[in-house]
């Protein structure tokens, strides 16, 4: 996302100083909240302010992202385009305090009066939203054939007990990066399964063109259970059994995958030791640096790795879905915010309205070209405009394809801790058949 | 209790003060001391005991009495007593070293040397720090790949390959030892040089007229009078090391494969990411317990001590 930060607004609809005030605006959640009140009446000035009176005022609660624009601005632009309904935004902080948003919508959920009547949600959120009854079921609204417009495994994250309770909004999901320069000295093929990976990131490594053949991340944190669910996954494994109620994590798919991971650091040796303490950044800086040949991150690091002041590998690096075992399929961690109505909303249809809206191709583009956040629909990927301004984005649509979420469960906070644990003892020690076990049989006491 | 005094000067003039009987003034005049006390000490600590007697969790929406189970189900929590452990020996480890550290550094401070003041005042320095930015320091120092540790080792022939100081179960616990004792020694040289000024210089001068070395000055006359603040600084260094957060927060997130999870991330997970309020209730009421046993053992043998001495 920092991409769209530095870049230069090169068409911007808004003009420049309308853009400095809504910056300064944006500075506190309250100042926020109050500036989207304010414009929503200078924006109605003289006749429009009985008109803006007449409105059905519904709340929107979202942590707050932003690019060349706020999500105030998508705000406004929405009460600008009808007159029938009036959104008041509240910013909540930054997806990066993950934590600090969670619980600060939980705060507003729990308290079943309604507010916020619109939400967005990190993924993994979705399950316990809906468990708990704070989502109101969408499937009346967007029937399964609406469905369809979306990358699948978005919509599999946004369903929960069969039902949809949670639109998909924008996309984010693991990836392959890799050495154009080395790939075509040592093969010139992107490896698409997990051994050719290896087999080609020694020799990279033999040949003194890479200090690492391969960084991923094993820090006892989130982001490693993402990089599990990935590797279990494109091995036909899973965490959770289909229905839910059990976890597989102790089945031969899913200790394969985790102990080929062990595999990078003691057998194959393509990974250093430290990929067990790092996390996405730490990971980042020896690939953008030229250390390494390939890596598993978020596609936050492209526009870094273009960077010439922060990168030595500018033009050199390249993605792909990533690899897979012989006869799995490539499998990438879906990341990203989905929308929400919440169930105790008194204005449903000006709810459904607005999320409607929040989540056309329209919308979608917007937040693509302005935000610097993938489309969660595929067609909007083919948009010439979006091919122009984002080319790397544009070409992500085979990554997003196959991205897949993390278990779905109402119980997931407890989950990723277990699991957190359990993975993380099992690289340590390498013993992954016992740990993993262990885990299953902690993480059937949790969702059964 | 100043208030007797100036009480019936200022209050003979008003009917209704006379009315009310004396024994009841003071604690008239202490109530809003104890009123502000309650509400954020007395409540806080009462609701947490009850909150870890429910399984209340704002996910579930549960919110019922349980008895003990949260109880039962932490004393049989393998990951409860793996942080618990991790906690004391961080715990025993840095206050020992701190104390030790800092009581060196205090003895060469209480000397009279040029400079004194800069040093004294620089020495400070990293206690003054936020613990985040300490935290993020030892990583870069410790780093695997381009720590200035590692790097200074390898050149000096001690290792002989890039020591993974935080993604080794091994090594990540005592790394943040070393970062806590970094950070908080001064402190501890702080209130022991304190300590030291308050040992009458007579006496040590009348040791050294008699012939006694500084060894036996120290181990016969300084120590003994010094050990009162010893064990008060230790006290507080214990609970404070106690409740360490911050370091393992940043540095390792609990990791790797839990060696470094301590009691305060360990309940700041189910409270706040699990937000299973019963459960981590119950696992901050053993926290409570086990700091309030740590600080027992410290009192008894402070009152031992002054018993002694008086």
């Amino acid at each position: 996302m920092s991409d769209i930060k530095k870049a230069p607004s090169r068409s911007n609809s808004l003009s420049n100083s309308m853009m400095i005030d809504r910056r300064r605006l944006l500075m506190g959640a309250a100042g926020a909240a109050v500036g989207a009140a304010a414009l929503g009446v200078t924006s109605g000035l003289g006749m429009g302010s009985a008109r803006a009176a007449g409105r059905t005022e519904i709340s929107f609660a979202s942590a707050s992202f932003f690019g060349k624009e706020g999500l105030g601005d998508l705000v406004k632009a929405f009460n600008e385009s009808q007159d029938r309904i009036m959104v008041k935004f509240i910013e909540l902080p930054p997806p990066s305090s993950s934590t600090e948003v969670y619980q600060g919508l939980i705060q507003q959920l729990a308290r079943r009066n309604g507010t916020p009547d619109v939400f967005t949600q990190d993924v993994v959120w979705i399950a316990g939203f809906a468990a708990a009854g704070w989502a109101l079921p969408l499937d009346e609204y967007f029937p399964k054939d609406k469905r369809t417009d979306y990358f699948p495994g978005t919509v599999a994250a946004c369903t929960y007990n069969e039902k949809l309770t949670a639109l998909p909004w924008f996309v984010d999901s693991g990836m392959f990066y890799y050495r154009k320069d080395l790939v075509e000295k040592h093969g010139g093929k992107v490896p698409e399964t997990w051994d050719d990976m290896a087999t080609m990131a020694a020799a990279a490594q033999k040949a003194g063109d890479a200090k690492f053949g391969y960084l991923w991340q094993g820090k006892q944190a989130e982001v490693l259970i993402c990089d599990a669910v990935e590797i279990i996954t494109s091995n036909n494994g899973s965490i959770l059994a289909p229905d839910g109620k059990s976890s597989v994590v102790g089945d031969k798919a899913a200790v394969e995958a985790i102990q080929f991971l062990h595999d990078t650091i003691g057998k194959t040796k393509i990974s250093p030791q430290n990929v067990l303490s790092w996390d996405e950044e730490p990971s980042r800086q020896p690939f953008t640096s030229g250390e390494a040949m390939f890596m598993r991150n978020w596609s936050y690091v492209y526009p870094i790795a273009q960077d010439a002041k922060a990168s030595q590998v500018v033009d050199k690096v390249a993605v792909a879905p990533l690899p897979h075992f012989a006869g799995g399929k490539s499998a990438a961690c879906l990341g990203g915010y989905q929308l929400g109505v919440n169930a105790n909303s008194k204005k449903r249809e000006a709810a459904i309205e607005f999320l409607t809206w929040m989540s056309s191709p329209e919308t979608q583009t917007r937040l693509a070209l302005n935000f610097g956040l993938a489309p969660s629909r595929p067609a909007i990927f083919e948009d010439a405009k979006l091919k122009a301004e984002q080319p790397f984005m544009a070409s992500l649509q085979s990554v997003f394809t196959g991205a897949t979420p993390r278990p779905i469960t109402p119980q997931y906070a407890k989950v990723t801790l277990a699991l957190q644990s359990s993975i993380s003892k099992a690289l340590v020690s390498g013993d992954v058949k016992t740990e993993l076990e262990a885990a299953a049989a902690q993480i059937n006491k949790i969702v059964a | 209790m100043a208030f007797t005094a100036s009480a019936p000067a200022t209050g003979q003039s008003s009917k209704a003060r006379r009315a009310l009987p004396r024994a009841l003034w003071p604690w008239l005049l202490l109530l809003p001391a104890f009123l502000s006390l309650a509400s954020v000490s007395f409540y806080p600590i009462v609701n947490g005991l009850y909150l870890s007697l429910t399984n209340r969790s704002l996910i579930t929406q549960d919110n019922d009495f349980i008895g003990f189970a949260n109880y039962v189900q932490l004393f049989n929590d393998p990951a409860f007593w793996n942080a618990w452990r991790h906690t004391i020996w961080f715990t025993f480890a840095s206050t020992v070293l701190e104390t030790l550290i800092g009581l060196g550094m205090a003895l060469i401070l209480c000397e009279a040397f040029s400079g004194r003041g800069v040093i004294r005042a620089a020495m400070l320095v990293p206690w003054a720090m936020p613990t985040v930015v300490t935290s993020k320091m030892f990583g870069w120092l410790f780093d695997g790949q381009h720590g200035v540790i590692n790097f200074i080792l390898l050149h000096l022939g001690l290792i002989d390959q890039n020591v993974n100081w935080y993604g080794s179960p091994d090594t990540a616990l005592l790394t943040i030892i070393l970062a806590d004792v970094w950070k908080t020694t001064p402190f501890m040289a702080l209130l022991l040089l304190t300590g030291l000024q308050t040992v009458p210089k007579s006496l040590i001068e009348a040791a050294r007229m008699d012939g006694a070395k500084a060894w036996i000055i120290f181990w016969n006359i300084r120590l003994p009078l010094l050990l009162p603040t010893l064990l008060i600084a230790g006290l507080f260094r214990a609970l404070d090391a106690f409740r360490v957060f911050d370091l393992v927060y940043v540095l390792t997130g609990g990791g790797p494969a839990d060696s470094t999870e301590t009691l305060s991330t360990l309940s700041y997970k189910v409270l706040f990411s699990t937000l299973q309020f019963g459960y981590g209730s119950a696992v901050s009421t053993a926290m409570f317990v086990t700091e309030g046993l740590i600080a027992v053992v410290f009192c008894l043998f402070l009152v031992r001590q002054i018993r002694k001495t008086t």
